[in-house]
């Protein structure tokens, strides 16, 4: 009832393909069963690397910013913008800094480094430990019904339309299935050179 | 619980709070204001735990005037609830957080757009066409699902915002002692005397 | 000298209302590689020139004598590079922080007072000497469009059209107010920026291994954009300003 992770609701999944990777998310922001907002994105790009926030929304505005301040002093004294694999060492290495007093969020990073050019996933707990996955990754308050549809529907090495579809299904049935999930999506398809953001038209109740 | 309903409409936004101050069982107070003018073109409405309110509303508004006067520039509307976020945000995580909710309306007058912010005391942000805090929003979000357009005028506004308010009264248990109704549009803030 | 007894500390005035070591941070200064600003109306230019000390140093890929502070702000320092980079990093935080507060970016000018103000607190709490350090800044925001600023070791700042700092500033300056004209573009400012520091400069030319070269502009689309130019960019920019010679020789 309390449960700082389930009062505002809402998802968060990434999956990888054939040289490709997607990244999704709903659109619902609420207070508890009262649905406040539907535009509500959960994914934030950092250069090439989109990092997804689920979880207590105060947490989610918070952390976007200190990762849009890091990234961005990470770019100016580098001179390029940070990796998948060094992004995700920041994010737990952040909230693991208040262990004892966490942000209540479950965030996933998904991204191509730019160098190998290997799609790259990862999720965390609110404290930062890291899972590192080659499949998929989930979070939210219908994590697991995301774990059911992406264990039924992923298969390895799509190409990225076929990308987007498996992982478009697997999140809209998972909202389907949480009253504090759903209200609109937003899909993220991203190729080397190439990112596609597409808005789900989805059921509004 | 105190009422604070917000309507941004085409070039204005309006917003409304309950006159009545209410401890326990007694009315202390019907012609109470739950507003603080920040700027020329932003109006904070609040709600929440006694004291802390008010505390909390004049220190964002000396910090926006402070903000002006150094500056001598007035902080769009977004700006300012960003402020007003990490406020409350590092607020939550103090010893003892303001437990305040809070609707910013103003008027970005360079952009010549309205915006509608609300903000809870966990620092939750939004920007919504129209808002509520506390159960005020139960009674009136059905009324503005239905009649709301993002194009109506000021006046059609204020006839919407009859509508929530006379089923608010027809629903509410205590009496809230109507409400203060005040416009932030292009022209600065005002208050709508005859509502 | 008569200086030497009040000359130790920032935080002392001279008999004659001196502060010798602001004055001895500014002297160091006009030691330093020119830096030249040139605000147009569709953008500003930086260029600044840099001492090559040795044939055996490595030229880094990195600039020396270009930085940017946000995605909005270049600025070009002419001083103490170590110095410099203390108050880059300082400026870089404080952008960050304005944006993190308000989620817009920080107007030029309030980032320029802050590290003026930082300069300042160096000249008046004793003990410690002031930054050797000159800034040119340009920016661009929404408040007030495309800014062109200077600050020193004072703590002073100011507002230009055209300005330059360290060496041969002052021959410098006179050339910048002759040839400038107010309705300059980028273009022409990029080439009254490079003939201007070609002619200030000590060395005999102008090479792509002792010049630095930075613009900022807004494009259409609303994007703001800093370049900082590369070693062969430089090259070709020398060259079709055709000031690769001297122009006396």
């Amino acid at each position: 009832m309390s449960d700082p992770s389930s009062i505002n609701g809402g998802i968060c999944v990434a999956m990888t393909g054939k040289d490709c990777v997607a990244i999704a998310c709903d659109l619902r922001l609420g207070s508890q069963s009262l649905g406040v907002s539907n535009k509500f994105e959960k994914i934030f790009p950092f250069g090439h690397v989109f990092l997804g926030l689920t979880g207590l929304a105060t947490d989610v505005l918070t952390l976007s910013e200190v990762f849009r301040y890091k990234t961005n002093l990470y770019k100016l004294r580098e001179d390029r913008y940070i990796e998948p694999q060094t992004f995700t060492q920041l994010v737990s290495s952040t909230l693991y800094e208040k262990r004892f007093g966490p942000y209540f969020t479950g965030p996933i990073v998904a991204g191509i480094n730019s160098k190998t050019g290997k799609p790259y996933i990862a999720g965390f707990d609110l404290i930062g430990c890291i899972d590192e996955a080659k499949d998929f990754v989930v979070s939210g308050t219908a994590s697991e019904q995301l774990f059911g549809m992406c264990e039924s529907l992923y298969e390895p090495n799509q190409e990225s339309e076929d990308l987007f579809e498996t992982i478009s299904q697997a999140l809209l049935n998972s909202a389907d299935r949480d009253a504090l999930s759903g209200w609109g999506a937003v899909v993220y398809i991203i190729k080397k050179n190439e990112v596609i953001k597409r808005y789900l038209k989805t059921r509004q109740d | 619980m105190d009422i604070v309903l917000g309507i941004r409409v085409k070039d204005s936004v309006i917003l409304a709070t309950s006159k009545a101050v209410t401890r326990g069982i007694s009315v202390l107070k019907s012609t109470d204001d739950k507003t603080r003018v920040l700027s020329e073109h932003s109006l904070l409405a609040f709600s929440g735990e006694a004291g802390d309110t008010v505390q909390f509303a004049e220190y964002i508004q000396v910090n926006m005037q402070l903000y002006s006067i150094r500056e001598n520039y007035e902080l769009s509307p977004y700006a300012t609830a960003s402020f007003v976020r990490q406020e409350l945000a590092k607020s939550i995580r103090s010893r003892k957080p303001f437990q305040v909710n809070v609707l910013l309306g103003g008027f970005d007058a360079k952009k010549g757009e309205p915006g509608l912010y609300q903000i809870d005391y966990l620092g939750t942000q939004a920007e919504l066409p129209y808002a509520a805090h506390g159960y005020s929003g139960f009674y009136t979000f059905s009324l503005l699902d239905r009649h709301y357009r993002p194009d109506m005028t000021t006046q059609e506004g204020l006839e919407l915002l009859r509508m929530c308010v006379d089923e608010l009264e027809r629903r509410m248990p205590i009496d809230f002692k109507g409400v203060l109704v005040k416009i932030v549009d292009k022209d600065g803030v005002r208050e709508e005397p005859n509502f | 000298m008569g200086s030497r007894r009040y000359d130790s500390r920032t935080t002392i005035f001279s008999p004659e209302g001196r502060l010798y070591q602001v004055e001895y941070a500014l002297e160091s200064i006009s030691h330093a590689g020119t830096a030249i600003g040139v605000m147009a109306k569709d953008g500003i230019v930086l260029a600044a020139e840099r001492k090559v000390t040795s044939k055996l140093l490595e030229q880094g890929s990195s600039s020396e004598k270009l930085y940017r502070l946000n995605d909005n702000i270049t600025v070009a320092v002419a001083g103490l590079t170590a110095d410099a980079e203390i108050l880059i990093n300082t400026a870089r935080v404080y952008a960050q922080n304005y944006l993190k507060t308000y989620n817009e970016e920080i107007p030029v000018e309030i980032l320029v007072r802050r590290l003026s103000d930082v300069k300042q607190g160096y000249t008046q709490h004793g003990g410690l000497r002031p930054f050797g350090v000159s800034f040119i800044y340009a920016g661009y925001d929404e408040r007030y469009g495309y800014q062109l600023y200077t600050s020193n070791p004072s703590g002073n700042y100011s507002g230009w059209k055209a300005i330059s700092v360290g060496a041969n500033t002052s021959a410098a300056q006179t050339l910048l107010q002759m040839d400038y004209k107010d309705e300059v573009d980028l273009e022409g400012a990029m080439e009254l920026a490079l003939k201007t520091l070609s002619k200030t400069t000590d060395s005999s030319t102008l090479t792509h291994e002792s010049v630095e070269f930075a613009t900022i502009q807004k494009l259409d689309n609303g994007k703001v954009v800093q370049k900082i130019y590369n070693p062969q960019e430089i090259q070709v920019l020398l060259s079709k300003t055709g000031i690769t010679k001297k122009d006396d020789e």
